[in-house]
């Protein structure tokens, strides 16, 4: 079967014979072609073996950053945080929670489930209080997570 | 030698430029549907290295055998060799397409770990390779009937189970890649296991009496598929025989399938893996139908 587009008119002797003996002689640029996609391949079994070895022996363990810069809307408290997975392995719903103690009040509560965290990767979100955080004693913590 | 070389480069480079662009559009006919799938993102993150391997291996392993009659080159006449080689180009071409529709729609950006982009590329090249290692007779409609022929290994090889294995891929591929490519979409999602075990008891039956309805229908009752042209290519099967066979490539694709995407793993109960892999063969059988009227 030949090429639909010839540009350079209908294929001449040489290009039949070449498809004639093919097996032996591959053209220049399938070479080229298989030269680039051998290494496309091995560099991705490469970054595979490789992240094995950085990663797989470290188990899931968190770093949760709580930030200064609380936002006030409408008399409501949002308090960002950031959480991050210091170790290499991804974990799976990974529960924050926040505790919020202030004298005489009562203690409020939240809670956030991250679906997935791998190893190295920071997810980010808020918290929400009625209260002002500042004033009281704010514990944010991770409660529980699964492996895949 | 030099002048025929003069003469042949322009068309060499740019017949190489189409046969790999053509290769990449079959990858992306292929691939998408599996793109716009979370589960196939989310599972492709939590899966570890050595079973990204795994994967991948088998990926190479099916587009090696989909080399064998198919392919993205024009060649029809393939050393095995070169069926070698051309595999590996098609599972490279399936990567880049591959990783760059994931990152054209952002689910790759420089924030993503290592691990989540590989496992994420690795679960999304198998599409789109087997995509591209189809692209002939996918985007030629016709003239793309033709099935490869692969010279010998050499004598010793050439006999009997060689032959047989091709004539074999020559039936059923295109119930393969049908079953494949509908069923590789619902394979990761929840809704297999959460309909397997919502399903009366002995229900299963009328699941399997209709994948075999629905296929042996598709193909030989509505007239779509000329039996005479069919024949020709090789499928010298009765009805009945060819649907059974066609179902039961299907269910194993099926269960190939869902252990890949590690739905279902030996802990598991023998009862959820039948009811599984019964409940995504009925995609999978009407997707190899359809294959082997299209393809």
């Amino acid at each position: 079967m030949e090429s639909p587009n010839y540009p350079d008119g209908p294929p001449d002797s040489a290009t039949h014979n070449e498809s004639q003996d093919r097996l032996t002689q591959r053209s220049a640029a399938e070479w080229v072609t298989f030269t680039v996609a051998a290494l496309i391949l091995l560099g991705l079994v490469g970054l595979i073996f490789f992240d094995w070895q950085t990663n797989q022996n470290r188990p899931p363990a968190f770093a949760v950053a709580v930030s200064e810069a609380v936002r006030v809307t409408d008399g409501r408290y949002y308090v960002p945080f950031a959480i991050t997975n210091t170790g290499g392995r991804i974990a799976r719903m990974v529960q924050v929670t926040a505790e919020l103690d202030i004298a005489g009040v009562d203690e409020e509560t939240g809670e956030q489930q991250i679906d997935f965290l791998s190893g190295h990767e920071t997810k980010a979100g808020s918290f929400v209080f009625t209260h002002d955080p500042q004033v009281g004693d704010l514990v944010v913590r991770v409660a529980s997570y699964r492996l895949p | 030698m030099d002048e025929a070389t003069d003469q042949t480069r322009p068309n060499v480079w740019l017949r190489e430029f189409q046969a790999i662009l053509q290769g990449a559009v079959g990858g992306f006919l292929f691939g998408i549907p599996s793109l716009y799938t979370v589960e196939v993102w989310s599972i492709g993150e939590a899966t570890t290295p050595r079973w990204l391997l795994l994967v991948l291996t088998v990926t190479l392993v099916g587009v090696g055998l989909l080399t064998q009659v198919e392919g993205f080159r024009q060649t029809l006449s393939l050393h095995p060799l070169e069926a070698f080689l051309e595999t590996i180009e098609a599972v490279a071409i399936g990567t880049v397409c591959a990783t760059l529709a994931l990152v054209l729609l952002c689910r790759i950006t420089l924030d993503t770990p290592l691990s989540e982009a590989l496992g994420k590329v690795v679960f999304e090249t198998v599409p789109f390779s087997l995509g591209v290692a189809l692209a002939r007779s996918t985007l030629q409609g016709n003239r793309g009937r033709d099935r490869r022929t692969t010279a010998p290994i050499s004598r010793r090889l050439s006999s009997f189970s060689r032959v047989n294995l091709r004539d074999a891929l020559v039936d059923f591929d295109a119930a393969l890649i049908g079953a494949v490519l509908i069923a590789f979409s619902i394979a990761p999602t929840e809704e297999v296991p959460l309909l397997a075990s919502s399903l009366p008891p002995l229900w299963l039956l009328l699941i399997l009496a209709a994948s075999l309805g629905l296929s042996y229908a598709i193909v030989f009752a509505s007239g779509f598929a000329d039996r005479a042209e069919r024949r020709q290519r090789g499928l010298l099967f009765s009805p009945i025989t060819e649907t059974l066979v066609a179902y039961l490539v299907a269910l194993l694709a099926s269960v190939v399938m869902l252990v890949l995407f590690q739905q279902l793993n030996p802990s598991d109960p023998w009862s959820e893996w039948l009811s599984d892999v019964l409940v995504l063969g009925l995609p999978a059988s009407i997707g190899g139908a359809a294959g082997r009227i299209l393809i």
